[in-house]
């Protein structure tokens, strides 16, 4: 079997189990599952009977999970009666919010840390990569809702002049398309800088470790020998090296981005996943807790694959198998 | 969350002897020392610090003017949303963020030192079996599925100390499987053997000492993350409502408009106080590592 | 030399590379920071000015038929029309009807020439027959509990509408109902409109619909042909924040005109500010205390709670005044009968004798004689059977000041031998927990209440024996209390009808079924720059009886 497909094969199993643990977990909840749903709505016999009916919940519990996955099948993801919506139609709306924060966080953490590295490697044993090591090893230990907090009492109470809450300005009225970017940058720029603040460390102590190692190596010494400038050595060929155990690290580093990303959205009230499970649990909405758990997750479980993929490309050395 | 300082987690060190050396070698390192400081300070100020200014959480403000006011000479931090004394809620709150990190990551290394031998000593189908679930567990962001079942177990301080500890496991779990593994072909183990020596005295002297420091090392950066976890949840408001932990009390600062009125005393303490200890462990298991291997470079 | 393998990383390593990335990211973080210096959103031109408003929650329908919370009624008021409308002194003023009489059991509304509903179709007096038949034959709605002795509705010419109750009622329905399209709703069977979401909303109202985004805003656009005066504002709209911090920064800059619900805290930080005025007002409201009193078998209540003794003891620990500076930073009065001083003549005030509040040696004698005298190693009191006198009490977690107050009232408790366990849910989970009429599982609560209306009738309401299963959340039940109800509802002389509601909250308060904790003012505050010409009204500028201030409100510098 071609391994690409062993591979994918492996996440659908994966992806697989998250929808059966999901589905179990938030089936053990105690309290009748109708209250559970409807909330403190009073229903009429007729409502509760098309309610058990939708969920499947006069099967035994077999017959809900079946009625479970045959739902997600259709995209169908609950009704959630918090919010007098389809769940489908929330979490579609909050994951692109996500997104947006992502990609832009994710890029300047990523390129930052990486070139922050790379400087500290190359000076190792310096006073510069002692302080960059220290410095990061204390960010990386902040709290990032705690980052979040003193970023919002600094540019939102103590200074003004930087949005502090949402994606876009309530209400406002754009005069064409490019304010209305404009508009979500502005807000982008605190909730990056949390995130950038307390993430760049990781990425900086991983790209440092792994230069150095592979400076140290025997092929290192060769390059030396063969009279090549420091900086040749260092950006051609040590770089590249360096780089790959960089990627396999950021599978670690995903689950980190997400936990940052709840709590970034969670202090900056940024409408995305992370503020939507927040709210939920605040609601004890449970079919919208539910899904976000599961999107979340299987959005980890993929971006994962994806990792894994740049990864064996990059690495000539991977045998395939 | 922690992530592997050194990039290769097979070592081939001679152990160290003792407890009492791997201090000396932790003090000798700048780092570590460092660590190992802060870490002190927060034991005094946990173990210490409620004892001579022990917090009441009833002892709530006279009235209305006594509610978040800023530090004085009657309340070095100030006051909270409830006129009671910031300085004692949070030598207070130290004890629980440190117990729950610190219980969370005993269950964890429990569970996964227990999976991690099982699956490194008797290999097979089994370590298949249970590398695959701990891969699994590894992948499923942790944040997110704490959330869910502190949703849906309640908010008592066992439940999330359970619920940490259960997430944190597969990393302990896979590190020390390797060790158990790398040792099983041990060349010193084997040799041992054609010696005559017993099993159980090759494991004891040769292989015990080894495998501990490594599991110590993964334990003190576990606890970090647990302590993390912890005052996320709190944040959150998943917390113990009964009981102040560091994280809680930045969720009522949150809340409650502290941020809002600039008061500082309120919310900057318990977070530096996070930092501090989380830093100290951080700092403390990454000398550790470097001291349990020292052949690793980049340090 | 250097190798000439093209692999993508090579390339993207060289040092030109890296240089590349540092400016690519530099970019993201200028170009950005760039783009909001030079155009900021407008917002704020004079010219298209509608308030903005921000809250907690959202709406959940735009349906009055099936609506239950308080931001949605907000937005359907100025959607819709009533026959007639609270003015800024809270008293009742022309609206849809020009006049209203009432001749004992009959109520008789004149309409209003030149009407048009936001579709264009003329209102006529069959929309009114419409709406009163629907809410009275069907009950439908929070508005049923003003129909419950309805009779009949006709129009007996295009000009008038004549209702019908079996008994004279003090309270004119009226005031309340939102006057519905009868050419909309009528295509509709009952069942259908309990389902409606009514997404596009069609009244008479001063403001037509404009958006919806769920979960985020909602906005209304002046009704150009509105048959009133037309407001100076052109529109309205509200937003949800999650937090109030956020939501006070918001006002701050200028994202939103005015808050309408401010918790203590925060309000204190806003106090003093230049830029905002901030109103503290008497409010229709208070937030209470409330003992499980189901004496079915079933319930899972602690029956010790039925023993009224107990129950006054605990109103004897209780410090309302320390609730009121503590729970709500100094914004309330300590509370007492089950309606509001804002009541004026109605409200009811206890002497020195009659009042059951932070008197804990009381608390403690009530209980040594009612037998409770044993105590275990805590100094919580038991029965002569050892069971110790110890109760659950809940709240909810995201009401702050009912969370203060539980904690407030644990400490409290202790000081007469009395125990409380406490436990947060979510608002849904509460009113399902303490409205199971079948096995209610719970003990007591910390919750509040507001007055619907600006009649005592809505509070006196809520206890009735009648409204188990409805609005009673304590299943009090006193045929007595029930009695006087029924007298006062339909009593039209007001001097009578005052001595007859002081003697219920007597009654009422006698009995300990509630331990009404504070009135808390109601916290407003609104940004200057925004709009001028705000009238404080006790309940509130907005998200009151009254929508007038929504009416009268002129841009600031206009």
């Amino acid at each position: 079997m071609p391994p690409l497909l062993r591979r994918f094969l492996v996440l659908c199993a994966s992806i697989f189990a998250i929808l059966t643990f999901n589905f179990f977990l938030f089936h053990i909840i105690p309290g009748d599952p109708i209250r559970l749903i409807a909330r403190s709505q009073r229903l009429s016999p007729e409502q509760v009977a098309k309610l058990r009916e939708a969920y499947g919940l006069d099967g035994s519990i077999f017959t809900q999970y079946w009625t479970y996955l045959k739902n997600l099948a259709h995209g169908d993801l609950g009704y959630s009666f918090a919010l007098h919506e389809n769940v489908a139609d929330v979490v579609g709306r909050a994951l692109l919010n996500t997104l947006i924060l992502l990609t832009v966080s994710t890029t300047v953490v990523v390129l930052l840390g990486i070139v922050i590295g790379v400087f500290a490697g190359s000076r190792h044993g310096s006073k510069s990569d002692s302080a960059t090591v220290v410095t990061s090893l204390v960010f990386w230990s902040l709290p990032t809702f705690w980052v979040g907090m003193l970023l919002v009492f600094i540019f939102g109470v103590w200074f003004g002049g930087l949005p502090i809450s949402g994606i876009t300005t309530p209400n406002a009225e754009y005069q064409n398309y490019f304010q209305y970017i404009a508009d979500i940058a502005r807000h982008l720029i605190l909730p990056t800088l949390t995130l950038a603040l307390v993430d760049i460390a990781f990425f900086v102590i991983i790209t440092r470790t792994s230069l150095i190692e592979v400076m140290s190596e025997d092929y290192m010494l060769t390059a030396r020998g063969k009279g090549l400038s420091r900086r040749t050595m260092v950006w051609k060929h040590a770089t590249r090296n360096a780089l790959l155990p960089v990627v396999t690290a950021s599978v670690l580093y995903i689950s980190a981005l997400v936990a940052g990303a709840i709590q970034v959205e969670v202090v900056f009230s940024w409408p995305g996943m992370g503020l939507l499970t927040y709210n939920s649990v605040l609601a004890r909405d449970y079919p919208t807790l539910e899904a976000c758990f599961l999107i979340i997750s299987v959005a980890v479980l993929v971006a994962n694959f994806v990792a894994d993929l740049v990864y064996r490309r990059l690495d000539p050395r991977v045998a395939v198998a | 969350m922690t992530f592997e300082l050194s990039a290769n987690e097979e070592a081939t060190a001679v152990p160290a002897s003792g407890f009492l050396a791997m201090l000396r070698s932790i003090w000798a390192d700048r780092l570590g020392r460092i660590g190992f400081i802060l870490l002190l300070l927060t034991a005094v100020v946990a173990l210490l610090g409620p004892l001579v200014f022990p917090f009441n959480p009833a002892d709530v403000g006279v009235d209305s003017s006594t509610i978040l006011q800023p530090p004085s000479s009657a309340h070095w931090l100030g006051t909270d949303e409830l006129g009671r004394d910031v300085f004692r809620e949070f030598l207070a709150g130290a004890r629980i963020s440190l117990f729950v990190g610190i219980m969370a990551t005993l269950i964890s290394t429990i569970i996964g030192a227990g999976i991690g031998i099982a699956a490194g000593y008797f290999m097979g189908p089994l370590d298949t079996a249970l590398m695959s679930a701990t891969d699994f567990f590894l992948v499923i962001p942790a944040l997110p599925l704490m959330i869910a079942m502190g949703a849906i177990f309640g908010q008592n301080l066992l439940i999330i100390i359970l619920v940490i500890g259960l997430l944190s496991w597969p990393r302990t779990a896979r590190i020390i499987r390797s060790q158990t593994l790398s040792l099983r072909q041990r060349q010193y183990v084997s040799r041992a053997k054609s010696l005559g020596a017993s099993d159980a005295r090759i494991i004891r002297r040769n292989v015990a000492p080894h495998v501990m420091q490594l599991i110590v090392a993964n334990t003190i950066l576990v606890v970090a993350g647990c302590i993390l976890a912890e005052a996320t949840l709190s944040f959150i408001g998943l917390g113990d409502p009964d009981r102040i932990s560091w994280g809680s009390m930045l969720h009522f600062a949150f809340v409650s408009g502290a941020v809002g009125l600039g008061a500082w005393w309120y919310f900057l303490p318990p977070g530096l106080g996070i930092l501090v200890v989380v830093l100290g462990f951080t700092l403390v298991g990454h000398s550790f590592e470097r001291i349990a291997n020292p052949r690793l470079k980049g340090h | 030399m250097q190798t000439s393998d093209d692999s993508g990383l090579n390339a993207l390593v060289s040092r030109r590379s890296i240089l590349r990335a540092a400016l690519l990211t530099g970019s993201f973080v200028a170009v950005p920071g760039f783009l909001s210096a030079c155009a900021p959103p407008t917002n704020n031109v004079v010219a298209t000015k509608s308030i903005k408003v921000g809250w907690k929650s959202d709406i959940d329908t735009f349906n009055p038929l099936t609506t239950t919370t308080t931001e949605a009624i907000e937005v359907q008021s100025l959607i819709y029309d009533t026959l007639s409308a609270y003015g800024l002194d809270l008293k009742p003023e022309p609206s849809l009807a020009t006049s209203t009489t009432q001749d004992g059991a009959t109520i008789t509304y004149t309409l209003r020439d030149g009407v048009t509903w936001h579709d264009g179709k003329p209102f006529t007096a069959d929309d009114v027959v419409y709406t009163f038949e629907l809410i009275g034959k069907n009950q439908l709605g929070i508005n049923s509990q003003y129909f419950t002795e309805f009779v009949s509705v006709t129009a007996p010419d295009a000009k008038t509408v004549v209702a019908t109750f079996k008994s004279p009622q003090a309270f004119d329905p009226g005031l309340v109902v939102p006057i519905l399209p009868k050419h909309i709703w009528s295509a509709m069977t009952v069942d259908q409109i309990q389902k409606a979401t009514n997404d596009k909303p069609v009244g008479t109202g001063p403001f037509t619909f404009k958006a919806r985004t769920q979960g985020q805003t909602v906005s209304v656009a002046r009704n150009e042909s509105w048959w009133g005066e037309k407001p100076s504002t052109t529109g309205a709209s509200w937003t949800v924040y999650t937090n109030d911090d956020l939501m006070a920064q918001a006002l701050k800059n200028g994202e939103i005109d005015i808050i309408p619900q401010v918790p203590p805290t925060v309000f204190k930080g806003l106090e003093g500010n230049k830029d905002l005025t901030s109103a503290t007002l008497d409010s229709f409201s208070f937030h209470h205390i409330g003992f499980n009193l189901c004496d079915k078998p079933a319930s899972k209540g602690n029956p010790l709670l039925l023993d009224k003794n107990v129950r006054q003891a605990l109103g004897y620990a209780l410090d309302r005044n320390q609730i009121a500076q503590i729970a709500y930073a100094g914004y309330a009065a300590p509370g007492g009968s089950i309606l509001m001083p804002s009541f004026g003549d109605f409200y009811w005030e206890p002497s020195a004798d009659e009042l059951i509040d932070n008197n804990p040696d009381k608390g403690n004698a009530l209980l040594d004689a009612a037998g409770y005298t044993a105590k275990d190693g805590n100094g919580i009191r038991q029965t002569k059977d050892g069971k110790p006198l110890e109760f659950r009490i809940i709240a909810i977690a995201t009401t702050s000041v009912d969370v203060r107050t539980a904690q407030l009232f644990q400490s409290s408790a202790q000081k007469v031998g009395i125990k409380l366990t406490f436990s947060t849910v979510d608002s849904d989970t509460m009113g399902s927990t303490v409205y199971n009429i079948d096995a209610p599982d719970w003990d007591i609560f910390v919750w509040g209440w507001d007055s619907g209306v600006n009649d005592p009738s809505y509070m006196l309401g809520v206890p009735l024996t009648s409204q188990i299963g409805g609005n009673n959340d304590v299943f009090y039940s006193n045929p007595a209390y029930d009695a006087l109800y029924t007298q006062q509802a339909s009593e039209l002389d007001q001097t009578k009808r005052i001595a007859l509601v002081q003697e219920m909250q007597k009654i009422f308060y006698e009995d300990t079924a509630y331990l009404v904790a504070v009135y808390q003012k109601k916290l407003q505050a609104y940004a200057n720059s925004g709009f001028t010409g705000w009238t404080q009204v006790p309940g509130g500028m907005i998200f009151n009886f009254t929508r007038d201030n929504y009416l009268k409100v002129k841009p600031a510098g206009s």
